[in-house]
């Protein structure tokens, strides 16, 4: 929760305003933290076998592949 | 030893016993055995079958095609008629004959193969199978409301919106779409099933790569589907809204001019370039095991086979733009997809070698199986070839929209199919245990070759015919490409006649299969476990067709050859879990736990064909409401059926007497929009049938929660890499693995979106549409709820572990608390949002993105909070945090949630901050 107020501050001191690119860094890994402590703990993907990490991240890897691929198609 | 598990959200209530025939099958003679059939063996027929049906189908629609193009001009199909066919012959043909038919083999082969007595979910597999047939009979429906889809198999954009439907195809197209969506719920619950199988149901001893190459084809051919279907469903789920609110207040995906056209053709073909090789690689698993068995020796290079095979899969999702050349897209990314499908077409010359020198290396007996597997082989490297022209750019800038694009992926993908035919021979002997007649079979193959040929090789001649046109010019000769050389002055004409002469040739060569097959039921040409000289996979070690339980024993290969354990000694050593009060003994066959009866995956199947009809034809000012009213329904139903199932207690009141406030509540709502009685009287017919759909729909899912259905898991078995991880959660990783794309998809088109609009402008842009203020704080506050939701399911397993009832009934309603808290926000932020500041789903780019992304977020919640009420239903009376029933039931649901929560962890900077 302290990450998430963390990410709403920085657009509300106007980070987003100033350095834009490094404040989307900055709010994006905030975000990854926050995801892989939920997946790592509370879904137990740490205790888990790794195959178990590697699957989901086939997925993201495939999502990855679709937004790069479509995102730099049209730049 | 077993373990009895609890599976598709089963439930253990040995009290009940609520099968109707305890659980066992009914004779095949029976026609109510197909219909509650959950055995694998069975669905597999049923999927054969019905895909042969739906093959006839689509070949009727293609002798309609062909005979339309046996002149140049005007013939038997108006221009809107061609339309259709064309559109429901391709997707017949892609999505519900060639896939299914490979899965009606695969469902009744991989077990088989594997060492398994059936599929990890058998429910879900009779799930699948209905779910199958009725996206088909919805497509079919389509065509009686006025018109089915005419965009083409592709849907590309913007054709295949409202704007550019006729009026009379707008219901049948919405139909369309949602056939293929209900199609897509069977192929990822049929995914999930079978990756789940496959990695923790093998036979002792049986490594990952030993599997027999049919299943490894299909192993890989299910991860494709996984991940790629998912992207369709996004695609189409979008492409829904557009047509839902079409006219109202239509979102603006398809039809943006923030490249929307070029959106749907990534979704598309991010999903339809693996699409190909879903539908190939059953077939190229076929050539594999077939030239094996007539060759009478090993592949050549197996190990390099199988390599060359994940490679294609991978690789698959990383060459989608070579369909889209004659797009916007930039000249670098062109290249660079012109490399990777070049380098696609690498690893198959390794396979079709593997397969050439198989043969040569091997004494070849000529058997039909062998002969359509052969002819495939030569098929498909003509497809293949002619394949590798459209990936170059250049070349593809010409052949593109041509009769070269049909001639070439009817050469790849049919000879996918006449290798499948192959299939059918080579194990038709282990399904019946009759064998066929091989001389009709030889007849039927010359028949199918030549008529493949004579069907398809004119359209490489007439290549530049404009594809898709109902009328094509009949005075212009064709030429050598490239060159002004006129082949011939025959014009157009005489080699589209020839192709319908093919066509037909092609089609009746079935008609031989089909008496072959028939009689062949009847004849005494029984066989035993193997006809063949030479066969290496498990199914051919057991009798023709195989026993129920498939194996005399429990199957092992730990010795490195295939042999049968006595299954007391390795099953039933000792009792299974609790047993009517009384004691398993070690002498009863594992057979007799398991359940293969359900009439529920029929039920909820022909709910969703209801439901898929209705929402074809509800307004959008109707569009929640059948959802909304059903969830009263939903509340009153876990009452009854729980009260039936566990015995009734207070709870089970509160929920009956809950759904009547609920519906009130919604009645008053939908009072004040409507009106009451009026609303009702003015709602369409679609109206009635969605509410019907949704609510019986909703109903057969508790009563499929609690109905008993065990099915065993076999402790003796190979796990790797899944080793100590549940089946039910291995299927939930699964899910979620296909979930990540589909979500993924959502956000990769906002983003695909706001880089084409200028990403730093994107909220600017929406100012200029009608957005006044877009506050971070309802955002920021529901990551807050969403999170602390997390951490209460975290608590309720733990205390369903340390076996408190109150404990885990009051986090699991606490969490309850926090999803409706997260959803009340969410409402009062898009009311503010939607009705007074105007903002609404036709408000450019970012309201679209931001309702819909969001929307399907928020979806996801509500269905987490029905799974909520009943799992709370279930841990009030006993389950989950007593002997009864499992803990881990909580933390299968732990994982979707927290999947919810993660999402949202992405959309609340995406959506609210950047």
């Amino acid at each position: 929760m302290a990450v998430s107020t963390t990410q709403a501050a920085l657009e509300f001191v106007g980070l987003l305003e100033a350095q834009y690119w490094i404040a989307f860094i900055a709010i994006l890994v905030l975000s990854a933290l926050k995801a892989v402590t939920v997946a790592g703990w509370y879904m137990h993907m740490r205790e888990e076998p790794r195959a178990i990490t590697y699957l989901a991240l086939a997925g993201l890897l495939g999502v990855v592949a679709l937004t790069a691929g479509a995102g730099y198609s049209v730049l | 030893m077993t373990e009895d598990v609890h599976t598709n959200g089963g439930t253990d209530s040995h009290e009940t016993g609520s099968q109707d025939d305890g659980g066992h099958l009914p004779p095949k003679s029976s026609v109510k055995r197909w219909l509650v059939t959950t055995n694998h063996k069975d669905v597999g027929i049923l999927y054969m079958i019905t895909s042969l049906f739906f093959l006839v189908f689509g070949g009727i629609l293609a002798f309609m095609i062909r005979m339309q193009l046996w002149q140049s001009g005007p013939f038997i199909l108006t221009d809107l008629g061609y339309n259709q066919i064309v559109t429901a012959h391709g997707l017949l043909m892609v999505f519900w004959f060639l896939s299914p038919f490979a899965f009606g083999l695969a469902n009744y082969l991989v077990p088989l193969q594997i060492g398994a007595d059936d599929l990890a979910f058998p429910r879900l597999n009779a799930v699948s199978y209905w779910l199958y047939l009725f996206s088909g009979v919805l497509l079919g429906i389509s065509f009686f409301q006025g018109s089915s889809l005419p965009t083409g198999w592709t849907l590309y954009a913007p054709l295949n919106l409202p704007a550019f439907i006729p009026p009379v195809a707008e219901l049948g197209s919405m139909s369309g779409i949602l056939a293929l969506a209900l199609f897509i719920a069977s192929v990822t619950i049929g995914s999930v099933n079978f990756i789940t199988t496959m990695y923790r149901m093998r036979a002792e001893g049986l490594r990952m790569r030993d599997i027999p190459l049919f299943s490894i084809s299909i192993l890989l051919t299910v991860w494709m589907m996984l991940f790629a279907f998912a992207a369709l469903l996004a695609a189409l789920m979008l492409l829904s809204f557009d047509h839902v609110f079409a006219g109202e207040v239509g979102t603006g995906y398809f039809g943006s001019e923030e490249g929307g056209s070029l959106l749907w053709t990534h979704l598309f073909w991010f999903f339809g370039h693996p699409e190909v090789y879903i539908v190939f690689f059953p077939a190229l698993g076929v050539m594999a095991e077939v030239v094996q068995t007539f060759s009478g020796r090993r592949l050549v290079g197996r190990k390099w086979f199988i390599i060359a095979m994940a490679l294609v899969a991978i690789q698959s999702f990383i060459v989608w733009m070579h369909h889209m050349f004659l797009t916007a897209i930039n000249l670098p990314i062109k290249t660079v997809i012109m490399v990777t499908t070049i380098g696609i077409s690498l690893p198959f010359d390794l396979m079709v070698f593997a397969l050439i020198y198989t043969m040569i290396k091997g004494q070849v007996r000529w058997k039909t199986p062998f002969l359509f597997v052969l002819g495939a082989i030569v098929l498909f490297i003509i497809g293949g070839i002619t394949g590798v022209f459209l990936g170059a750019i250049v070349l593809d800038y010409s052949f593109r929209g041509t009769y070269w694009v049909v001639a070439h992926f009817h050469y790849t993908m049919a000879s996918g199919a006449v290798a499948l035919v192959g299939g059918i021979y080579y194990w038709y002997p282990k399904i019946t245990g009759k064998m066929y007649n091989e001389f009709l079979g030889k007849v039927h193959f010359v028949a199918a070759f030549v008529g493949f040929n004579l069907l398809y090789f004119p359209m490489f001649v007439v290549w530049d015919t404009p594809r898709r046109w109902f009328h094509y010019s009949g005075t212009v000769a064709p030429e050598i490409p490239f060159t002004n050389i006129t082949l011939f002055e025959t014009g157009f004409t005489i080699w589209h006649q020839m192709a319908t002469v093919g066509a037909f040739l092609f089609g009746f060569s079935f008609l031989i299969m089909f008496y072959n097959l028939f009689v062949s039921l009847y004849s005494d040409r029984v066989v035993d476990e193997s006809p063949w000289a030479y066969t290496g996979s498990a199914e051919w070690a057991v009798s023709s067709p195989p026993p129920e339980g498939n194996f005399p024993g429990t199957p092992s290969f730990a010795t490195g050859k295939l042999s049968f354990l006595d299954r007391a000694e390795t099953d039933g050593g000792t009792e299974t879990a609790a047993t009517d009060g009384g004691v398993a003994h070690a002498a009863q066959s594992h057979e007799q736990h398991a359940d293969h009866t359900s009439w529920w995956p029929l039920g909820m199947s022909l709910t969703a064909l209801i439901l898929g009809l209705g929402i074809s034809g509800l307004e959008a000012s109707y569009f929640v409401w059948p959802f909304l009213f059903a969830i009263p329904a939903f509340v009153a139903f876990i009452g009854i059926f729980g009260a039936r199932s566990d015995g009734y207690t207070h709870l089970h009141g509160a929920f009956v007497g809950a759904a009547v406030p609920l519906l009130a509540l919604f009645a008053l709502v939908f009072h004040l929009h409507h009106g009451i009685p009026g609303g009702l009287a003015e709602a369409n017919q679609y109206f009635w049938i969605s509410l019907i759909g949704i609510t019986s729909g909703l109903g057969t899912l508790v009563a499929m929660g609690y109905e008993s259905f065990h099915v065993p898991t076999p402790t003796m078995s190979e796990q790797w890499p899944f080793e100590g991880v549940s089946n039910t959660k291995l299927g939930m990783w699964v899910f979620i693995g296909s979930d990540i794309i589909l979500f993924g998809a959502f956000i990769g088109s906002y983003i695909f979106m706001r880089i084409r609009a200028n990403w730093t402008q994107w909220w600017d842009i929406a100012h200029n549409n009608g957005l006044t203020h877009h506050p971070v704080w309802p955002g920021l506050l529901n990551t807050y709820l969403l999170l602390a939701s997390s951490f209460t399911v975290v608590l309720a397993l733990a205390y369903a572990k340390r076996g408190s009832r109150r404990g885990t009934v009051t986090a699991l309603s606490v969490t309850f608390v926090g999803a409706t808290l997260f959803l009340l926000n969410k409402g009062i932020e898009w009311v503010d949002l939607y009705i007074h500041q105007g903002w609404q789903f036709d408000s450019g780019p970012a309201a679209s993105t931001f309702y819909l992304t969001t929307g399907l977020h928020a979806a996801h919640v509500v269905v987490g909070m029905l799974i909520m009420l009943f799992l709370v239903a279930r841990a009030y009376t006993g389950a989950y945090w007593s002997d009864g029933e499992d803990a881990q039931t909580i933390e299968y649901f732990g994982l979707y949630w927290h999947f919810v929560d993660i999402v949202w962890l992405f959309l609340f900077p995406l959506f609210y901050i950047l």
